[in-house]
């Protein structure tokens, strides 16, 4: 059995992060990850990274630009703390290499972006998560790391209340094996496939947040999602937040600029959960384009300042779309694009379990609350995976040896085999497929009582079924039928929480948007949802949202 | 948008070492729309017909290099390929694992050798250490200093080049077009305090290796053109020693004799590549070449528009940046 003192699993800009800061404090340190680091999904990001380092812009008003677009639901502790972190951060990303656009006097550019009161996105083209990932990676390749490529996380394991290591799949061997750590940090972001209509990679399973929950963690905040405004018809690929930043603007079937409507001093710049309930509502009340949908428009911008500043969304427009940006409008609606909640922790990574640790989209600290404004989440990975690492370095230095039980693995070895060896049950793909429907249809953008309720009823049924699911590949090496398996079952573990929660917040704050209780409601709600497992579903209870020197006020963008 | 649906045939490569004596090809037909991506596809084949096809996938939007393979023919991202234009000029889709590197099964294949020649170039920024970071704050760096990245900085890593190159195929020595499109990024980065040694090392480690057919800029699907980068590191390395290889010192001595009568004086070239035991080993292929045209032998005459020539070089000399 492999050992190490402290086990990172996810290695994209959050987990590499943590990964580098438990080197630094002299652990020994493995990465467990189901894609190679320069595959994760950080690199899909594409606007920009938050910090106020501009001479008109401060500190200050980032923190509060956060606090209001978490719609007061973020705590304000973590939003200072993690606003002052931005600026050292950004400057030691460039320092290991990264290539960030830049201004004409040699300093880095920024552009505006939703929800923020200065241009204070500093970004490389629209790549800025590759540009970061890759200078990550390149600086953590100069420190001596164990990678464990291609492993699928099935358990985290707790005992005698504390983290022993974790149990996970590897791929080429084909089979299950135990790692046993002092601390687990988990980065395994996002888990948007939840959802069929999302701008997440097809990776994008949330297998730590599952086996966070499962193994005692609580999730904090589930229900709030967000929906990216922007995301490219059909294949829903992002059409970065940069190009509204850039000066982009929505229109509908009536040609009109209909964000005045919504947002009347920012227009198309207002924060995400708004415009994307606008783009809804114009096509729901009949005012989209034949096929449901609104355009996008940079034409405006001229060819030279769309194919340098926009490069990737020219490629993606006219490989995937087969569009021209420069000459025709981009046809868009919103879709799924991060998830606000996450394992819940504090701002230096602790979960309720000792030994457990979590950062980035995994985890919810809570500085989003609900709603993320654009360019916080890059920072968010980098400042909070750096705290997570020292955090469990430190823990790690005086942590008892961890024990893991074979039998254990045995255990789960012959449940994982029983999936192979059914002839009867359902293929895990179908039911991942029935999971995004219920989700896409019954879970979007605005929700009520009657469609939530019928969304649990749909995801526990899927539960059951699941019990029965058949991996149909018999082979041993790159089974990744069994990979669909272990993330359809851990997608729907969090589903159900996504939903009880929603269920249970009569409530409309940032991006849960209620029909029925269409009022955000402070005297009762201005709290976060705590969800625990238990195998009859989740157990929800509430914790504190803190407060240091921000009112909650309507937000009027 | 989606269109009328066409008919699609795929034949993939189907091989799992631990069972199969062979690979095989395995004909999945499919009713599509002609822009659907050949990765969607795949997916379809797994979701409707066969779950147990293996691949690497997973940003389906030419971001995270995971779907890397051949297609008909050509080594690309499945995710930025749709069925339509292939399926009407090749009848069919014939998909492959990315060559170059060993199947593990279907069509995923080991990587450990292409990122291995890459980490062997030191693919991270190397700061100077008498021009120590600013401290608190960025290093300064111009647009035009970004400019010279070129294209490097999107580079996804995804391995179609090393797979289209048939220098990685024949020399182990080869570092492969993306280890040295990104090697150019860390020689062209103003806060890289290697640069010269970086140029120095390259020249003795195969960057001569490159046969410059112009394939991996073919096949990049981030327009990194590896080939091109290729070049400007020739030239830089050449500028920093002079050609100190074979493969330096040809182009180098190319360059000067041709200059000097306007026309390619064979016999010195060679002594211009090679030392003299280097080219007393020539010998027999020189006396080949030596029976077949004997006015190899006797340096030319110089060539009437000389001066023309001389000219040109004095503009290309003059005009030329380095990059």
């Amino acid at each position: 059995m492999q050992r190490h003192d402290v086990v990172v699993v996810g290695a994209g800009l959050a987990g590499q992060r943590a990964a580098l800061a438990a080197l630094q404090a002299g652990r020994d340190v493995a990465i467990v990850s189901k894609l190679h680091p320069l595959r994760s999904h950080s690199g899909a990001a594409q606007g920009g990274i938050n910090a106020a380092v501009g001479k008109e812009d401060s500190v200050e008003t980032h923190i509060y630009d956060t606090v209001k677009g978490s719609d007061y639901l973020g705590d304000q502790d973590a939003i200072e703390f993690f606003c002052k972190e931005a600026g050292p951060t950004v400057v030691e990303m460039e320092h290991f290499g990264t290539i960030f656009s830049r201004a004409d006097d040699g300093s880095l550019a920024r552009r505006p972006f939703g929800g923020a009161g200065f241009p204070r996105t500093i970004y490389a083209a629209d790549r800025t998560g590759l540009a970061l990932l890759q200078a990550l990676w390149e600086h953590l390749g100069q420190e001596n790391l164990t990678l464990y490529e291609e492993w699928d996380l099935t358990r985290i394991v707790v005992d005698e209340g504390r983290a022993q290591g974790i149990v996970a799949f590897d791929r080429r061997r084909g089979d299950l094996a135990q790692i046993a750590a002092k601390a687990v940090v988990i980065a395994t972001g996002p888990a948007g496939r939840i959802y069929g209509r999302t701008t997440n990679a097809h990776s994008c399973t949330g297998d730590g947040v599952a086996a966070a929950y499962r193994a005692g963690a609580f999730l904090k905040d589930m229900e709030f999602v967000q929906f990216h405004p922007t995301a490219l018809l059909e294949s829903s690929i992002l059409i970065t937040e940069g190009a509204r930043g850039e000066g982009g603007i929505l229109k509908n079937a009536k040609g009109e600029r209909f964000m005045s409507r919504y947002a009347p001093h920012v227009l198309d710049l207002a924060s995400r959960d708004v415009v994307s309930r606008a783009i809804f509502t114009e096509v729901r009340e009949g005012r989209g384009f034949p096929g449901d949908y609104v355009h996008l428009e940079l034409m405006h911008l001229g060819r030279e300042r769309i194919e340098s500043r926009l490069q990737e969304i020219c490629d993606f427009s006219r490989n995937f779309a087969g569009i021209d940006p420069v000459t025709e409008p981009i046809p868009v609606m919103p879709a799924q694009h991060y998830m606000m909640g996450g394992i819940s922790t504090n701002a230096r990574g602790e979960t309720n379990i000792p030994g457990l640790f979590a950062a980035g989209e995994a985890a919810c600290v809570s500085i989003h609350g609900a709603n993320r404004l654009g360019g916080n989440s890059l920072l968010e990975t980098l400042v909070f995976g750096k705290q997570a690492g020292i955090a469990a370095a430190a823990y790690a230095e005086g942590a008892p040896t961890p024990v893991l039980r074979a039998d254990d693995l045995d255990r789960e070895t012959t449940a994982v085999r029983a999936m192979g060896d059914r002839t009867e049950g359902e293929e895990p793909q179908h039911l991942r497929i029935e999971m995004q429907r219920t989700m896409d249809t019954l879970v979007g953008i605005y929700r009520n009582a009657a469609e939530l309720k019928q969304a649990l009823a749909q995801i526990v049924a899927l539960k059951v079924r699941y019990e029965k699911v058949r991996v149909v590949d018999r082979a041993k090496t790159y089974n990744i039928n069994l990979t669909d398996a272990l993330e359809t079952g851990h997608m729907l573990a969090l589903a159900e929480v996504i939903v009880a929660g929603a269920i249970a917040r009569t409530e409309s704050r940032g991006a849960h948007a209620r029909t029925d209780f269409p009022k955000r409601d402070d005297a009762n709600w201005m709290k976060h949802t705590l969800a625990a497992y238990s195998p009859q579903g989740p157990r929800l209870s509430y914790g504190p949202v803190a407060y240091t020197r921000w009112e909650p006020k309507e937000r009027v963008y | 948008m989606s269109g009328e649906l066409i008919s699609v045939p795929i034949d993939v490569y189907r091989f799992d070492p631990s069972h199969d004596s062979a690979p095989r090809y395995q004909r999945y037909t499919l009713e599509l729309p002609r822009h659907t991506p050949v990765l969607s596809a795949l997916l379809k084949i797994r979701t409707d017909l066969d779950p147990s096809l293996s691949l690497r996938y997973s940003c389906r939007s030419s971001i995270c290099g995971s779907c890397a393979m051949v297609i008909n023919s050509k080594s690309r991202l499945a995710c930025q390929t749709p069925v339509g234009p292939e399926v009407e000029r090749h009848g069919r889709i014939v998909i492959d694992p990315m060559r170059n590197l060993p199947v593990l099964r279907d069509l995923v294949v080991e990587m450990a050798p292409f990122w291995g020649r890459y980490r062997k170039l030191e693919p991270h920024l190397i700061p100077d250490p008498n021009r120590p970071m600013p401290v608190d704050r960025e290093n300064p760096m111009t647009p035009a200093e970004v400019e010279r990245f070129k294209t490097t900085p999107r580079c996804i890593a995804c391995g179609s080049c090393y797979s289209a190159c048939p220098a990685v195929e024949h020399d182990p020595e080869f570092p492969g077009p993306m280890a040295l499109a990104k090697l150019y990024r860390f020689v062209v980065d103003p806060r890289d305090g290697a640069r010269q040694d970086r140029l120095v090392r390259i020249q003795a480690e195969g960057l001569w290796l490159c046969l410059r057919c112009h394939l991996c800029t073919e096949s990049c699907p981030k327009e990194v053109e590896p080939s091109e980068r290729i070049r400007d590191l020739k030239e830089m390395a050449i500028a920093v020693q002079g050609g100190t290889e074979h493969g330096s010192r040809h182009a180098v001595g190319f360059k000067d004799n041709i200059r000097e009568r306007g026309i390619l004086n064979e016999l010195k070239l060679v002594r211009q590549t090679y030392n003299p035991l280097e080219a007393l080993a020539q010998l027999p292929q020189g006396l080949k070449i030596a029976r077949k045209k004997p006015e190899t032998l006797h340096a030319p005459r110089k060539i009437e528009g000389q001066a023309e020539v001389e000219a040109l070089y004095v503009a290309l000399d003059d005009s030329k940046e380095t990059p």
